[in-house]
């Protein structure tokens, strides 16, 4: 525990921060994209399966963090471009809009429809559940890695 | 099974109630932390034993078996612990904040450092 | 025409939001309009005038007490929004929009060119004539109590005009909290009446006023009621705001201090007077309140100095006169009528002096400088046109304060002394309200005689001991439209004389909307100026009293000089009460101590569970069938958790802290998992990874651990055991319930297992079209409190950004942007 405790920082101003540990970085080099895939992987199967935007936001937001953690600002900050408030404000609005899109067909608010695609022999079968369960993915991102980045901002300081 | 939720349900509680009882905030946040799992745990008693009377387990909440156990406190409790996520990033924000305006984390400091101010005047202005 | 026929509201709802609507409308007006902003909103009130005047023509006066048609606003309280268009309410809107059009003009002149103070006060001064016209005008009785509000925040605004003068705070705050206060009471009464009676508008309570039980609750409400009319018309011994309320410019304290919004304490006695007044209570209580006030206030008028605060005194003396006019109207003579007549006139009559000697000491303040009555000393003689024209509309409204004859205000003294002595037929006590009537108008003579010899500069005038003060230097602020600082006083005070010298133009006005015309003396109108004295009797008597009696006064050297009033000390003294007692009441619940707190809370919880132990007993004794070995798996998960935590308070280093916590974290996912809950195990898994992250960045943060003494062990570890241990205890039994439950028993889990999927007939065969229950739940059955969740998660994270600003992100912005905001 801790290399991952104790960092060399680089100088101050220096093109990256986060921690030395070289099997750390590589490890979450490698737990990233498999992050991202469980992460799909549960928005996508959420309604049907073990799931669901909690979840895969929570999933998606781990491998950041770490990677944050490990790589640092420039890298992180190349990885995902833009600052994390955006993602809470457009999960936000998706799941505002999905919820209030029934009203204008005169539904009750956040009232469900489905609808099945016919892919080749393959059935897919979107809720508009799902749209908002995307909301709330990315409000859980925004909200998770906009937190532990500006406290490892803090921290680097 | 429910048994030993409850003595869970009751350590925990007692445990975060001792910390958030202490002098130093960094205890209490963490008691605060603690009586999340402690609600949690006591929530999904409600759902009954997961042990069928006759052995065996009962089913995760997905339809396509049967005996499935009581999805309501999972759904409850999903919610609250992501609740708790965003409330413990607030809190030692907060703590943070507070330990660079005051210099302490002592409750009983912060307690009397609004003291000194010389208490009610006759007129706001 | 047809009576029968209910009129529309709609007419009369427009005049009384034309005044707000003209003033907004002012106010957006671009650049810089000294003259059309006024003229814009000069538009309100007028439009106001036309539209009640149309209204009027197609359905004339409600005279029987039909209310208009109503619009339904909040069915749910019964509220609506209809209108009473009687005598006393046309009366009013009348007098309101009529002197609101001239107040308008006037502030253009009073303001001169200064375009932004018009920009803010003609929006301020629509707001309170279109509240003042709701007031006048409603027939449900909330609505007449919303716009009684409406007008107390208007008047605090007003009074608070500026900004800079912290005393016109002050003052502000004072007449808000005071007439707030009262309309507080005013609701109550309101409230009170209406839950007994079911009646909620005045035309309903008027007509069954006969009907009502006058004891209980109909007289507590009318003392609720009297009580807010009296602290919106400064009756003693809440009069101290009105004084106070003269930090406001001019044209507020014309038209709100004295014309119009202290009347609607007098409009609401009025509109009481129906229906409360066969109460036993309303002849004493309100004569009582009025004379005092009316003695009070002349007496303290004589003791002032600044212009404004004389004139504030003599309102507050008239509006003692108009509310014991009210009080006599309770009683009744030997022929058996209510002793009142022509009470508007009485009310026009004060209107109509005082609005002009407001405005017209507000114009000397801008041409002459002077405030103050010693200012004036000589001032006919050493002033130009304007300032003379100026003084000779106060010289002419001082001589209808003092109530001379010719005047309207000389005719309104002989209709009081007449009511009193028709009173006093019937209740002999009520001669001491006349008695008080002539010490308040000799004082008023006296007042009047004070100002006309020290204009003049002759005779024992009040003479300056030092040069006046007058900002000579500086000159007079005036332009072309200075003649509007007196034009409107003069129309105003012109309207006094022609109604004391050509009656018939008076009577042909007032007498549709006179309701109370009784005496025999007047039954045909007011008289001509001759006539009281070619039938001399009482009143004219004790008018001459007062105008002898008043003129000695003033000329002689007795009551002179400046004299605080006593009552002044009463609203700071109660103000700082207020504010000590709130603050020990705080102090001594807020007392900052997180552990204090913490006791409260779980002593509460505490109390809350042994309630139920006590109502129930059956919850203390041990559930059946409990069998802990049930699962190992379990047993060794609950252990691991129960270790941890029990180990959490006992290490001291901060990083292993926070990695036993990590441990009991990652117990409690697989309790979830053993309780077949895969989601959540996976949400907990994840939190907790997160967490340990987030406990790790934090602490390296945060100064390291106070190792000075701890806090007692004991009592903490006490309080901390009987409260988990309770927890604890309901978990078992909440858990023991859910296993015996009988499996056919309908539980929402079965609901929502039932319709996950597809819908039935209870959700019009709507589904959530999904097999993970739980995530069903979260984002359809219950995804209002998903959608609530996320924006609490939103909100965590603006806090946390908030709080530790980011320079970096900020640095990261395109540099020229912030170079341009920096520029020049």
């Amino acid at each position: 525990m801790r290399p991952f405790l104790r960092r060399t920082r680089w100088p101050v101003g220096g093109p990256i921060g986060g921690t030395s540990s070289v099997i750390l970085r590589t490890a979450v080099r490698l737990i990233l994209p498999l992050t991202f895939l469980f992460a799909v992987y549960a928005a996508l199967k959420g309604h049907n399966g073990p799931g669901g935007g909690f979840i895969a936001g929570l999933v998606a937001s781990v491998g950041l963090c770490t990677y944050r953690m490990s790589y640092g600002y420039q890298a992180f900050h190349r990885l995902v471009p833009l600052h994390p408030r955006w993602l809470v404000f457009i999960g936000l609005g998706l799941a505002v809009g999905v919820a209030a899109l029934p009203l204008a067909a005169g539904n009750p608010v956040l009232r469900s429809a489905a609808t099945s695609i016919h892919l080749g022999n393959a059935d897919l079968h979107l809720v508009s559940s799902t749209a908002f369960d995307l909301g709330v993915l990315m409000v859980v991102v925004g909200v998770a890695i906009g937190m532990i980045s500006r406290l490892d901002e803090e921290a680097e300081r | 099974m429910t048994t030993v939720l409850a003595v869970c349900v009751a350590v925990l509680v007692t445990v975060s109630i001792y910390l958030m009882l202490s002098r130093e905030l960094k205890s209490v946040a963490m008691g605060v932390f603690v009586l999340g799992h402690g609600a949690n745990l006591a929530i999904i008693a409600m759902s009954g034993s997961p042990v069928l009377p006759g052995g065996g387990l009962r089913n995760p909440p997905i339809l396509g078996s049967s005996d499935l156990v009581d999805a309501l406190p999972q759904a409850l409790i999903l919610t609250a612990i992501v609740i708790n996520f965003a409330v413990m990033g607030f809190l030692l924000t907060l703590l943070i904040v507070t330990a660079r305006r005051t210099g302490t984390l002592n409750v009983d400091e912060l307690a009397t450092l609004g003291r000194s101010n010389p208490g009610p005047e006759g007129d706001d202005r | 025409m047809c009576p029968v026929m209910m009129a529309s509201p709609i007419l009369v709802l427009l005049a009384v939001g034309a005044p707000v609507l003209a003033g907004l409308a002012s106010m957006v007006l671009p650049g810089r309009r000294t003259l059309a902003r006024p003229l814009v909103a000069a538009v309100g009130p007028v439009l106001a005038l036309v539209l009640l005047t149309i209204h009027l023509q197609r359905h004339g006066l409600s005279t029987n007490g039909t209310p208009t048609d109503a619009l339904a606003w909040v069915p749910s309280l019964h509220l609506d929004v209809s209108f009473l268009v009687d005598g006393l309410g046309t009366f009013f809107a009348l007098l309101i929009a009529g002197v609101g059009v001239l107040v308008v003009l006037y502030s253009r002149a009073f303001f001169g060119p200064d375009d932004t103070a018009l920009a803010r006060f003609l929006p301020t001064l629509g707001f309170f004539t279109s509240a003042m016209l709701g007031i006048v005008l409603a027939d449900h009785l909330l609505l007449t109590v919303l716009f009684w509000e409406m007008t107390s925040i208007s008047s605090f605004l007003l009074i608070g005009w500026d900004r800079d003068d912290p005393e016109a705070g002050r003052r502000a705050l004072q007449a808000f909290v005071t007439t707030g206060l009262g309309g507080l009471s005013l609701l109550g009464g309101v409230l009170l009446l209406g839950g007994t009676t079911d009646l909620w508008r005045w035309s309903e309570v008027i007509g069954g006023a006969a009907t009502l039980d006058p004891s209980g609750a109909v007289a507590a409400s009318f003392a609720l009621m009297f009580a807010g009319a009296a602290a919106k018309s400064a009756q003693w011994p809440l009069h101290d705001w009105l004084p106070g309320a003269m930090r406001a410019p001019t044209p507020v304290s014309a038209y709100l201090h004295s014309a119009t919004m202290v009347k609607a304490g007098v409009f609401l006695v009025g509109r009481m007077l129906p229906v409360f007044g066969v109460l036993a209570a309303w002849v004493p209580l309100v004569t009582a309140i009025g004379t005092s006030t009316m003695i009070l206030g002349a007496v303290l008028a004589l003791r002032q100095h600044d212009l404004k605060r004389i004139f504030a005194y003599t309102t507050v003396s008239q509006l003692g006169l108009l509310i014991a006019t009210y009080g006599m109207g309770g009683a009744t003579t030997s022929h058996g009528d209510p002793a009142i007549d022509w009470d508007l006139t009485q009310i026009a009559n004060h209107a109509l002096y005082k609005a002009p000697l407001f405005l017209v000491a507000g114009a000397l303040g801008v041409l002459a400088g002077a405030k103050r009555l010693p200012d004036l000393f000589g001032l006919w003689r050493r002033s130009r046109s304007g300032t003379r024209a100026s003084l000779l509309v106060l010289l002419l409204a001082g001589y209808a304060l003092a109530g001379g004859p010719g005047t309207l205000s000389f005719v309104a003294k002989e209709l009081f002394f007449d009511a009193v002595r028709h009173a006093a037929d019937g209740r002999p006590v009520l001669a001491l309200v006349g008695a008080g009537g002539v010490i308040a108008a000799a004082c008023n003579v006296a007042i009047f005689v004070r100002l006309a010899t020290t204009i003049l500069g002759r005779g024992p005038g009040l003479r300056s001991d030092e040069a006046p003060n007058a900002p000579t230097n500086s000159g007079p602020i005036t332009d072309r439209w200075s003649i509007l600082l007196w034009l409107p006083a003069a129309l105003l005070v012109a309207l006094q004389y022609v109604g004391g010298l050509l009656p018939p133009v008076w009577n042909a006005a007032a007498r549709p909307l006179e309701v109370n015309r009784h005496a025999e003396a007047f039954a045909d109108g007011l008289p001509w100026p001759w006539e009281p004295f070619l039938h001399p009797g009482l009143p004219l008597l004790l008018s001459a009293i007062a105008i002898v009696g008043g003129t000695a006064l003033g000329l002689s050297p007795r009551l002179r000089g400046e004299r605080i009033d006593p009552h002044s000390g009463l609203w700071p003294a109660a103000y700082r009460g207020i504010l000590r007692g709130g603050h020990r009441a705080f102090h001594s619940v807020q007392t900052g101590h997180l552990r204090l707190y913490l006791t409260v809370v779980f002593g509460a919880l505490l109390l809350g569970i042994g309630w139920a132990a006590w109502i129930n007993p059956d919850m203390l004794s041990t559930p059946d069938s409990m069998s802990p070995l049930e699962s190992p798996t379990g047993l060794l998960l609950g252990a691991v958790v129960c270790s941890t935590a029990i180990a959490l308070p006992l290490v001291e280093e901060r990083v292993v802290r926070v990695l036993v916590l990590g441990a009991s974290g990652f117990a409690v996912v697989g309790l979830y998992i053993l309780y077949q809950a895969p989601d959540l195990a996976l949400t907990q898994l994840m939190f907790e990874i997160i967490s340990v992250i987030l406990f790790l960045l934090v602490l390296r943060l945060l100064p390291p651990l106070d190792r000075r003494p701890q806090v007692r062990v004991l009592p903490r570890l006490a309080l901390a055991s009987v409260v988990g241990l309770s927890i604890g205890w309901m978990t078992l039994l909440a858990g023991h319930a859910a296993e015996q439950r009988a499996s056919d028993t309908p539980t929402l889990g079965t609901f929502f297992e039932d319709h996950s999927l597809e819908g039935s007939v209870i959700t019009n065969g709507r589904g959530g079209e999904g097999r993970n229950i739980v995530n069903v739940i979260l984002v359809d059955f219950r995804g209002f409190d998903t959608l609530g969740e996320i924006t609490v998660l939103a909100t965590a994270a603006l806090g946390v950004w908030s709080m530790l600003p980011s320079r970096r992100w900020l640095r990261d912005e395109p540099v020229q942007s912030a170079t341009t905001e920096d520029g020049p």
